[in-house]
């Protein structure tokens, strides 16, 4: 339930968005099309159009830095939320495999948006970004939800 | 305890004295003007007294016995103990009076209506030996004499043991004295007579030899006159000689009379004495009231050596001289108090205070074995104090052989078929010996560890000595002999320890147990016991759990494995680490996830750390080490800047 990114290039889910031009530009209007439909805005010019299916847990579980710099839709239910300061931590489950958890980290610039209830399911569009942690070690693979919709 | 209880129970001298019984001289022989004396209930307690004051055996030898010169055994009610004759008899514990008892309590009780009637009897015979002695008769009296038959016709029962003709004889015999007496009395007075006709011949016969009188003296032609004198001399010599004869015989036939009155006397008190010894108290009884019948001249004291026991004991019952009716008395109160004890002994048995019901019932049976109160005694109360006396017997010969531990056995069984018995006393005692055996042992122990053969073969054998059956004494011999027989398992024991191979050990522990003498390697024996223990208890624990649920079963016991496996000692336990493997593969995915998320989580991968965190707590939700890796986790990330 998720939509593929725009980098990922061997990775199962990921399309590359510099194919045939005339593949690319239907893709174009259509996606584009399709997020404005859904989102009002489109935030990146980068980011592909998705299209819906099983976003692959087990493999972001094995080597989530592979997918940095993907932007992924992802339609999941909260089931769990941990709060440090003003950030949240989600865990989501998604559809077709509930023994899985996907962390999501959502800022407080977009939680204050929703109401995120456990339980709910959301539409959350996130990044998958490193960071640095306080002792500047580098923290990789984590999804940094931008926005999120209520489904 | 009353003078009387005491006296009452120094009748056991009826048991006693059974074993003395053949010390006893025999009887010496009767006198001449004594009617041949029909058989007396006990012999050896009535010898002839010798009225010169010594007493000779049928051997000729001087006898120190008297009648009742004998001690009368007597009670220490404070010991249990019969003091008789210069000998100490314990009644608690004495074979011939635990014979007797014993024998009472298995008997069927005398309670027919042939022994009703022969009670009966009894009575009346009692009651008419207290009518008046009062009879025209010069002997014996109408009321004696329905007595003697009376008494004649109850030897015909069985449970009368032939005591009441004896008694009978006993009365025939002083009768026939009597009758010898009266005998004498009357040829004395036809004597008297013949005495007093001679001194008058005599006496008229030397008037006319003196011409006293009529005739003159020395008038002539009167020849035939001094052929009377002389004939009349003759005469009067002759009739002198013959008075003081008759005199003499008569002397002789009182003497005779006087010394067959005291000697029937005698030998009828020795006889009422020996039923009153003999616990016959009915018939005792019958024999003192008779007396007065017997002989009517008033004099009722007892012929008693002054020295005797018995006669400083009615002394001090009385304060007087000891009579016949003093013994009436005692009789009459022995039965009265006998049966009082059995009036107690139903009330005790009515509460199951069998303790004290038996001890009542060994007095009243002591003292009235034959009295019918005793005899009728129902079987089914004799067969519960039956069962508390064999256990009171086994007490004791548990304490004579010095096992202490069944005496408590027994006393335990005693307290509960009597919850008053007083067991403190057994229970101390025998607390006492075996602490005091195992404080032996202990020094043997010392010693042992010292190496000091001779206090350890000392303490040792005291240690048997005091308590033989001691349990711990089997087990020190067995460990000695381990000892001896297995140096080479020490060295074992020590490789062992060095591998870590506490399972060994374990598996083997009766083998290893000698090094426990040791005190360093006892402490690792111990240490290497429970370490094994305590591993398979908690594998016998996690096996349970997790068998009751097949999917998060095998996870939850590999974390529990898992929180142990820093511990050195388990992990070098085979069973441990094969229970751990085994699990890892039950689990495998849980574990698959937790590993690679620790994995991530090092090379900074947070994102699939959470992600195989999450998945773990998935797979078992109540993960500590997920749960754990989770919040770190998290933190990690909700810090971080991106």
């Amino acid at each position: 339930m998720a939509r593929r990114s725009r980098k990922s290039s061997a990775k199962r889910g990921a399309v590359n968005w510099q194919g045939p031009v005339a593949g690319a530009a239907v893709a174009l209007i259509l996606g584009g099309g399709l997020y404005v439909a859904l989102n009002g805005s489109g935030p990146s010019p980068s980011r592909s159009a998705g299209e819906e299916g099983g976003f692959d847990i087990a493999a972001y579980r094995t080597d989530a830095s592979r997918l940095t710099g993907n932007r992924y839709r992802i339609i999941g239910r909260v089931e769990n939320i941990d709060t440090i300061g003003n950030d949240r931590m989600v865990a989501v489950s998604v559809a077709g495999n509930k023994q899985e958890r996907l962390p999501l980290l959502v800022p407080e610039s977009v939680s204050s948006r929703v109401n995120l209830t456990r339980g709910d399911t959301f539409v959350f569009e996130a990044d998958c970004r490193t960071g640095r942690d306080e002792s500047q070690c580098e923290v990789k693979g984590v999804l940094v939800v931008s926005r999120i919709e209520t489904k | 305890m009353k003078a009387l209880d005491v006296l009452a129970l120094s009748f056991l001298c009826g048991w006693a004295m059974l074993p003395l019984a053949a010390d006893e001289p025999a009887a010496s022989p009767a006198p001449a003007e004594q009617a041949p004396a029909p058989s007396q209930p006990n012999q050896q307690a009535a010898p002839t007294l010798d009225l010169s004051g010594g007493q000779k055996t049928p051997d000729g030898q001087n006898a120190d016995v008297r009648l009742l010169g004998m001690e009368v055994p007597l009670l220490d009610p404070s010991n249990d103990t019969v003091a008789y004759n210069g000998g100490l008899f314990d009644v608690g514990n004495n074979a011939v009076v635990r014979a007797r008892f014993e024998k009472y309590l298995y008997e069927s009780p005398e309670d027919s209506k042939e022994v009703q009637r022969y009670m009966k009897k009894l009575e009346a015979i009692l009651k008419l030996t207290q009518k008046s002695a009062r009879s025209s008769a010069e002997v014996g009296s109408e009321t004696l004499l329905q007595i003697g038959r009376g008494l004649y016709e109850l030897g015909d029962f069985p449970m009368d043991g032939n005591q009441s003709p004896a008694l009978a004889g006993g009365i025939a015999s002083a009768l026939a004295v009597q009758y010898a007496n009266l005998k004498r009395d009357k040829k004395n007075e036809a004597t008297q007579k013949e005495i007093d006709k001679l001194v008058d011949d005599t006496n008229r016969m030397t008037n006319y030899n003196t011409g006293r009188g009529t005739r003159q003296v020395g008038v002539k032609g009167n020849t035939a006159s001094a052929t009377t004198i002389t004939s009349n001399t003759v005469k009067i010599a002759q009739g002198t000689k013959n008075i003081g004869l008759k005199e003499a015989g008569i002397v002789k036939n009182d003497t005779d009379s006087v010394a067959a009155t005291e000697m029937a006397k005698l030998n009828y008190q020795s006889m009422i004495i020996s039923f009153l010894m003999e616990r016959r108290f009915d018939h005792a009884l019958i024999g003192a009231n008779t007396f007065r019948h017997i002989f009517r001249d008033g004099d009722t004291q007892l012929k008693l050596d002054e020295n005797s026991k018995a006669s400083k004991m009615f002394t001090n019952l009385t304060g007087t001289t000891p009579t016949v009716s003093a013994l009436a008395s005692l009789a009459a109160n022995m039965r009265r108090e006998v049966d009082r004890n059995m009036q107690a002994v139903d009330a005790q048995l009515a509460q199951s205070h069998l303790s004290e019901a038996t001890q009542h019932l060994i007095e009243a049976v002591a003292v009235g074995e034959y009295m019918q109160s005793v005899a009728a005694f129902p079987l089914a109360k004799r067969a519960r104090i039956a069962e508390f006396w064999t256990l009171r017997k086994r007490t004791l010969t548990a304490l004579n052989a010095r096992d202490y531990a069944k005496a408590e056995d027994v006393a335990k069984r005693m307290k509960e078929l009597d919850s008053d018995f007083d067991d403190s006393l057994l229970r101390s005692y025998c607390a006492g010996r075996k602490q005091q055996s195992n404080l032996e042992l202990r020094n043997a122990v010392k010693a042992l560890k010292a190496g000091n053969e001779e206090e350890f073969n000392k303490h040792i054998t005291e240690a048997g000595t005091i308590w033989p059956l001691n349990p711990k004494l089997a087990e020190g011999r067995e460990q000695l002999e381990r000892i001896d027989s297995q140096d080479g398992v020490l060295d074992e024991f020590k490789v062992l320890v060095e591998r870590g191979d506490y399972r060994t050990i374990y598996n083997e522990q009766d083998k290893f147990e000698v090094v426990a003498l040791n005190p360093e390697l006892k402490a690792q024996y111990k240490e290497a016991i429970t370490v094994v223990s305590t591993i398979d208890g908690m594998l016998k624990q996690l096996d349970g759990a997790a068998a009751q649920d097949a999917t998060m079963g095998p996870c939850m016991a590999y974390e529990m494995l898992l929180e142990q496996q820093g511990n050195e000692k388990y992990e070098k336990d085979a069973r441990f680490r094969d229970a751990l493997a085994r699990y890892a593969l039950g689990a495998h995915d849980f574990v698959q996830a937790l590993e690679a998320a620790e994995a991530c989580e090092n090379r900074g991968e947070l994102g699939s750390a959470l992600s195989n965190f999450y998945r773990a707590q998935c797979l078992y939700p109540r993960s500590e080490k997920a749960g754990k890796g989770v919040k770190r986790v998290t933190e990690r990330i909700l810090k971080a800047k991106f």
